[in-house]
C-alpha cells in the first residue's frame, strides 16, 4: 500500500478539532508568549551567569559567586518548563491545529529548525553539567566559566535559528529560497532587538526577585542580598533596554520598507493603541528605573542633582511619548470622521503626540538620560557609597514595577508583531484562513511534493 | 670554551673584510662627525618603556608604519593617476587591466587604509582603557584624536578619487551633507564642488585635499605626537602601576630617583610618574613593534594581491539601478542619515550627534581626572565609551542589513 | 646719570618694541598678500554666473497616464572648464486630476542627500536607494528622511516635444 492510499484509508478516522480559527490563534499566542518569557530568561540569563561567575572569580567577590549559584538553579528549573511548553506547542498546537501551515513552514525553513533542535542537546549537556556539578567545578573555575559561555553561545545560535523563521514570516523575500531568506530585511534587526532585549529581560527578572525579597523577607541577611540582587539586575535591565529605541526604530523602518501593511497597522492602524501602550511601558521602565537609581544613591547618604534631573527628564519624556497622536482608535477613524485637524480646530489630532519629531525626541532623551544616570550611579557604586540592606519599600516596589513592565512589554511586543501580519501568516504568501487542519487528498496522489502544492501561495505582485 | 674555533674564525672574517670595512668605517666617522648620526641613533633608541603589556603598545608604531606605507604607495599611484573627471577612471582602469604591479600598489593603498583605520581604532581603545591620557599626557590624546579625524578625512576623500560609481555617489552625499549647515552650508557646498553641481572641479578639489592639504597637516602632527610621547615617556597600562597607591613614601621616592630616561613623567599623580617595572625600548619594544608591523604589512600585501582594489563602472549619474554604498568606516554615519528625518532634524543627526561625540572624545582627559587607572574604577568614562562603541557597531550592522536588503 | 641710563634703556626698549611690532606687522601683511588671492579663488564658485539653455528631451505623446517614465537628458555642466555634458534622468509623469491631465517633469535627485531615486513598481513609489526615502507619484515626500518633495525641472512643450532646462523649482 503506497503512502497516499494509506492516508486516504485513515482519513475518515482523523479527529476534527472542534475549535474556530480565532480560538486556535489565541491558544498559540498564549502558549508562545509564555514560552518566550522562559526562553528570553534563559538566553539572557546565561550571559549574566557567565559574566557574574567570572567577576566573582576574578575579583574574589563572594556575593557574586553565591548569586551565580542561585541563578544556575533558577535557570535549570525554568529551562525544563520552558522547553515543555515549546514541545507542547509543536506537538499539539502546531501539528494538531495548524498542520497545513506548519508542514509548509518547516519545509521552507527546514535547516533552521534542524539547528534549533540540535542546539537543545548542547543546552541540556552544558546546563545540567553546571546544575549538578556546580560545587565540584568550583575547583576548575575557568572550566565552569567556559561552560557558561558555551551555554550562552549555544542559546544564541538557537535564537538565531528561530529568529530566521520569525523574521521570515513578517518580511519574506519574494523568492522562497532559504539562502536569501536567511538574511531577510528584518532578520538582523530582530536578532539585535532580541539579543539585547533578552539580557535586559533576564536582568529585570533578577531585579524583580530582588524586589520581592526586599519587600517580603523577614531576615535582614536575605533582604540585604535581595537589595544587591535588585541593583545588579536593574543595571542590566536599564543598560540593555537603552539600546532598544535605536534598534527598534530601525526595525520599524525595515518593516515600513518591506511589509508596509504591517507597519501601517502597528503605527497608524488597528494595533496603534497597543503600540502606544508599548511605548508607555518603555517609558515606565526608564522612569521608574532611573528613579530607583536616584533614591538608592540617596539612601547611601549622597545627594545627586544629576540623577534627579535625569529622573525629571525621563518623566517628561514619558508623558510626551504616552500622548496619543489622535483621539481615535486608528488613523482611519480620524479620516472617516473627517477630523484630520488639531484638537483646537475641532479635529481629533494631537500635534505633540506625533511620531516625528516628538516621540523620536522622547526616545533619544530616554537613551541619553539612561546612559548619564547609569554612569553617575556606577561611580557611586565603585566609590563604595552604597550599603546593601538599606533598601526600603519604595526600592522594592520600583524593582518589581520594572520587572513587571519588562515582562508585559515582551508579551505585548510578541502580540503586536504576530498580529500585524493579519490576514497573512507569512506576509503576502500564506493566509491565516484554511491553514488549520491538514486535509489529506481524497484521491490518491502526491500529497507533499513541495511547498507550492499545499496551502495558498499568493503571488507577490497580485497583493492589493 | 664551547667552541674553540670561534675566535679563529672571526679573526679570519675580520682579516678578509678589512679592505672594505676600514674605508667604510672611516667614511661613517667622517659623516658622523658632521651630522651626529651616532648621537641621534642613540637618542632615538635609548629609552625606558613599561615592561608589562608591551605587545599592546606596538599598535602606535604599527600606525606610523602604515601611514608611511600609505604615503609611499600614494606617491607611486600618481605615476599613472590623472585627477580629471574624464580621465581618472580611465587611468585606474588601465592600471587594473594593463599594469599588474601598479594594481598591487593600488590594492596596498586601499587595504593599507582599511588596516590603518582598524589599528588606529585599537590604538585608541588601548590608550583609553589604560587611562594613558591622564596628566601630563592630555595634549597627546588631543593630538591623537585630531590625527584620527584627519585619517578619516583622508579615507573619505580618497574614496572619491577613482570617479567610478561608488566614488561619484560618495562625493555627492559628502558634499551635500555640508549643505545642511545652517547659513553657511550652501556656500560651503559650492566651494567644495566648485559650483552648485558636481563638475570637473569637484574632483580636483578633493584630489588636492587628499594628497596635499591633509597630509601637510598630518605629518607635522605625527611629529608632535612622537615628541610629546618622548617627553613624558610611555604610560603603558594599569598593570604597570599595581600597588603604587599604597606604597610607602620612601619606596616611591627611591623609585622616582632611580627612574631612567625619559621618566619620571612630570607633573603626574603621585605614584604614576614611573612604571614599576621597566624595559629597554631597544631591542625589547622595537622587536615587538617590528613583528606586529611586519604581520600587518604582510596582511595588506596579501589582500592587495588576492583581493586588490575594486573599480566599479565609470561614474554615471543617470544609472537608475545602482545602489550607492558608503565605505564601511562611514556606515554608522550613513545610518544616522536614515534615522534623522525631516528638514530640521537632519542637521541634528549629521552634525550635532557626531559633533557631541567628537567633542566628548577630545575632552576625555578633562572629564576623567581622578588618579584611577584601572578601568573598573572609572565608570564615568568607561560606561559612556562602552555605549558609544556599541552604538557604532549596531549602526554599522543595521546599515549593512539595510543595504543588503535593498 | 641714573636717569640718563634709564632713558637709554627705555629708548632701547622702544627700538626693540618697534622691531617686534614691525616683524608682526610684516608677517601679517605677508599672510594677507598670500591669503587674499587664495580665499578669492576658493570662494569664486559661489559668485560664478551660469547659463541654463533649453535641452530637448523627447516626443512625449506616447507617455501613459499614471506611469512615471524616465528620460535621460544630457544637461550641460557649466562648472569649471568645458567637459562633455553629464547625463541626468527626468521623470515625466502624467496625472489625471479630476479629468484634467497634468504633466510634471520631476528631477530624480533625492532632496535628502541628492542620490538618484527610481520608480519602484512594488512600492508604487519613488524609492531612494541611499537612505530609503519614499516619494509618491507626484513627488511628494511620503516616507524616510527626505525633507522636501522632489524638485521639478522648468519645462516647455512645443507640440508634443518636451524641453527642460537646468532650473529647479519646488513643488
Amino acid at each position: 500500500m503506497s503512502v497516499p492510499t494509506l492516508i486516504a484509508a485513515v482519513s475518515p478516522h482523523l479527529v476534527r478539532v472542534p475549535i474556530s480559527t480565532g480560538v486556535a490563534s489565541a491558544l498559540v499566542a498564549l502558549l508562545m508568549l509564555a514560552h518566550i518569557q522562559f526562553a528570553a530568561f534563559q538566553q539572557g540569563g546565561y550571559i549574566i551567569l557567565a559574566v557574574t561567575d567570572f567577576l566573582g572569580w576574578k575579583r574574589k567577590d563572594e556575593r557574586q559567586t553565591r548569586f551565580s549559584r542561585g541563578l544556575v538553579v533558577a535557570l535549570g528549573a525554568t529551562f525544563a518548563f520552558g522547553s515543555a511548553l515549546a514541545i507542547f506547542a509543536v506537538l499539539v498546537l502546531f501539528l494538531g491545529l495548524w498542520s497545513q501551515f506548519f508542514v509548509e513552514l518547516v519545509r521552507i525553513m527546514f535547516w533552521p529548525f534542524v539547528v534549533e533542535g540540535i542546539a537543545f542537546i548542547g543546552e541540556i549537556v552544558c546546563l545540567y553539567t553546571l546544575y549538578s556539578q556546580w560545587d565540584r567545578l568550583a575547583n576548575v573555575r575557568s572550566l565552569r566559566v567556559g561552560l557558561e559561555l558555551l551555554l550562552f553561545i549555544n542559546a544564541s545560535i538557537q535564537m538565531l535559528a528561530i529568529d530566521v523563521v520569525a523574521s521570515y514570516m513578517l518580511t519574506p523575500r519574494p523568492s522562497n529560497s532559504l539562502a536569501l531568506n536567511l538574511i531577510n530585511p528584518t532578520e538582523i534587526p530582530l536578532e539585535m532587538h532580541r539579543f539585547v532585549g533578552n539580557i535586559a529581560f533576564a536582568g529585570a527578572v533578577i531585579a524583580l526577585v530582588g524586589g520581592i525579597r526586599i519587600l517580603f523577607s523577614r531576615k535582614p541577611e536575605v533582604r540585604a542580598h535581595g537589595d544587591w540582587m535588585g541593583h545588579y539586575g536593574l543595571i542590566y535591565a536599564i543598560g540593555f533596554t537603552l539600546a532598544q529605541p535605536l534598534i527598534g526604530w530601525e526595525y520599524a523602518k525595515e518593516i515600513q520598507l518591506h511589509a508596509y501593511a504591517s507597519w501601517y497597522s502597528m503605527m497608524l492602524g488597528g494595533l496603534s493603541v497597543a503600540f502606544l501602550f508599548q511605548v508607555f511601558l518603555l517609558g515606565a521602565i526608564f522612569t521608574v528605573g532611573i528613579f530607583y537609581l536616584w533614591r538608592r544613591v540617596k539612601l547611601g547618604g549622597y545627594r545627586s542633582p544629576a540623577l534627579a534631573v535625569c529622573t525629571a527628564l525621563s518623566f517628561a519624556s514619558w508623558l510626551l511619548i504616552s500622548t496619543p497622536s489622535s483621539l481615535a482608535w486608528s488613523y482611519e477613524n480620524v479620516v472617516a470622521a473627517n477630523a484630520n485637524l488639531p484638537i483646537w480646530q475641532g479635529g481629533l489630532i494631537i500635534p505633540w503626540g506625533q511620531m516625528i519629531p516628538f516621540k523620536l525626541v522622547a526616545l533619544i532623551t530616554f537613551t541619553g538620560v539612561a546612559i548619564v544616570a547609569l554612569t553617575v550611579y556606577l561611580k557611586h557604586v565603585t566609590k563604595g557609597n552604597l550599603r546593601w540592606g538599606d533598601a526600603g519599600r519604595a526600592q522594592g516596589a520600583a524593582l518589581i514595577t520594572v520587572g513587571v513592565a519588562v515582562s508585559l512589554i515582551m508579551a505585548l511586543m510578541g502580540y503586536i508583531r504576530e498580529d500585524s501580519r493579519a490576514p497573512f501568516l507569512i506576509t503576502n504568501k500564506v493566509l491565516i484562513n484554511q491553514q488549520q487542519n491538514f486535509t489529506p487528498p481524497s484521491s490518491a496522489g502526491p500529497a507533499l511534493n513541495g511547498p507550492s502544492s499545499v496551502g495558498i501561495i499568493v503571488p507577490w505582485d497580485s497583493v492589493p | 670554551m664551547s667552541s674553540p674555533s670561534q675566535p679563529g674564525r672571526s679573526a679570519l672574517v675580520a682579516k678578509l673584510t678589512r679592505p672594505v670595512a676600514r674605508p667604510m668605517a672611516a667614511t661613517y666617522r667622517w659623516v658622523d662627525e658632521r651630522m651626529g648620526i651616532s648621537d641621534l641613533t642613540h637618542q632615538l633608541l635609548y629609552e625606558a618603556t613599561p615592561r608589562r603589556g608591551a605587545w599592546a603598545y606596538s599598535l602606535g608604531s604599527a600606525t606610523l608604519i602604515i601611514i608611511v606605507l600609505q604615503i609611499v604607495t600614494g606617491m607611486f599611484l600618481l605615476w599613472t593617476y590623472v585627477p580629471s573627471t574624464t580621465e581618472a577612471w580611465e587611468s585606474l582602469n588601465f592600471i587594473e587591466h594593463h599594469d599588474e604591479f601598479a594594481a598591487i600598489v593600488r590594492g596596498m593603498h586601499l587595504w593599507g587604509a582599511y588596516v590603518l583605520l582598524i589599528i588606529i581604532g585599537l590604538h585608541m581603545i588601548r590608550t583609553f582603557v589604560s587611562g594613558s591620557y591622564k596628566k601630563p599626557r592630555e595634549l597627546n590624546w588631543i593630538v591623537g584624536v585630531l590625527l584620527f579625524l584627519m585619517v578619516l578625512g583622508l579615507g573619505i576623500t580618497g574614496a572619491m578619487l577613482p570617479w567610478d560609481q561608488a566614488a561619484y555617489w560618495t562625493a555627492i552625499v559628502v558634499t551635500h551633507v555640508v549643505d545642511y549647515i545652517p547659513l553657511l552650508g550652501n556656500w560651503m557646498q559650492q566651494i567644495l564642488r566648485g559650483g552648485p553641481q558636481m563638475g570637473p572641479e569637484t574632483l580636483t578639489r578633493f584630489f588636492a585635499i587628499h594628497i596635499w592639504l591633509l597630509p601637510a597637516l598630518l605629518v607635522p602632527l605625527i611629529g608632535l605626537h612622537l615628541v610629546l610621547l618622548r617627553r613624558h615617556g610611555e604610560h603603558g597600562s594599569w598593570v604597570n602601576y599595581e600597588g603604587v597607591e599604597t606604597e610607602p613614601e620612601e619606596v616611591r621616592k627611591e623609585r622616582m630617583a632611580k627612574a631612567e630616561y625619559p621618566y619620571p613623567a612630570i607633573p603626574s599623580d603621585p605614584g604614576y610618574a614611573v612604571p614599576v617595572d621597566l624595559d629597554d625600548f631597544f631591542p625589547s619594544q622595537v622587536f615587538k613593534d617590528a613583528v606586529v608591523s611586519f604581520a600587518l604589512v604582510l596582511i595588506i600585501f596579501i589582500m592587495a594581491v588576492v583581493v586588490g582594489a575594486p573599480l566599479e563602472r565609470a561614474a554615471n549619474p543617470a544609472a537608475l539601478n545602482y545602489v550607492p554604498t558608503p565605505e564601511w568606516f562611514f556606515l554608522p554615519l550613513d545610518q544616522l542619515l536614515v534615522q534623522f528625518p525631516q528638514a530640521w532634524m537632519i542637521p541634528v543627526g549629521v552634525f550635532v550627534v557626531p559633533g557631541i561625540g567628537t567633542t566628548l572624545l577630545i575632552l576625555v582627559p578633562f572629564l576623567d581626572r581622578s588618579p584611577e587607572r584601572e578601568p573598573w574604577r572609572r565608570p564615568e568614562v568607561m560606561v559612556p565609551a562602552l555605549f558609544a562603541t556599541l552604538f557604532l557597531i549596531f549602526e554599522a550592522l543595521l546599515a549593512v542589513n539595510r543595504l543588503f536588503n535593498l | 646719570m641714573a636717569d640718563h641710563s634709564q632713558e637709554l634703556a627705555k629708548q632701547r626698549l622702544s627700538r626693540r618694541r618697534f622691531m617686534i611690532m614691525t616683524i608682526n606687522g610684516v608677517g601679517a601683511g605677508t599672510a594677507l598678500l598670500i591669503g587674499a588671492p587664495i580665499v578669492g579663488s576658493v570662494l569664486s564658485p559661489v559668485f560664478a554666473k551660469r547659463r541654463t539653455p533649453w535641452v530637448l528631451v523627447a516626443d512625449i505623446g506616447q507617455v501613459p497616464v499614471g506611469v512615471p517614465t524616465a528620460y535621460v537628458v544630457n544637461l550641460p555642466i557649466n562648472e569649471g572648464w568645458a567637459v562633455p555634458p553629464v547625463p541626468r534622468t527626468v521623470y515625466v509623469v502624467k496625472l489625471n486630476l479630476l479629468g484634467q491631465v497634468e504633466m510634471l517633469t520631476l528631477s530624480n535627485v533625492c532632496t535628502h542627500m541628492q542620490c538618484d531615486v527610481h520608480w519602484d513598481i512594488n512600492l508604487k513609489a519613488f524609492l531612494c536607494p541611499c537612505h530609503g526615502g519614499l516619494y509618491s507619484i507626484d513627488g511628494t515626500n511620503v516616507g524616510g528622511p527626505p525633507p522636501w518633495p522632489l524638485f521639478r525641472y522648468q519645462h516647455k512643450l512645443v507640440g508634443n516635444t518636451l524641453y527642460v532646462r537646468n532650473v529647479l523649482t519646488g513643488a
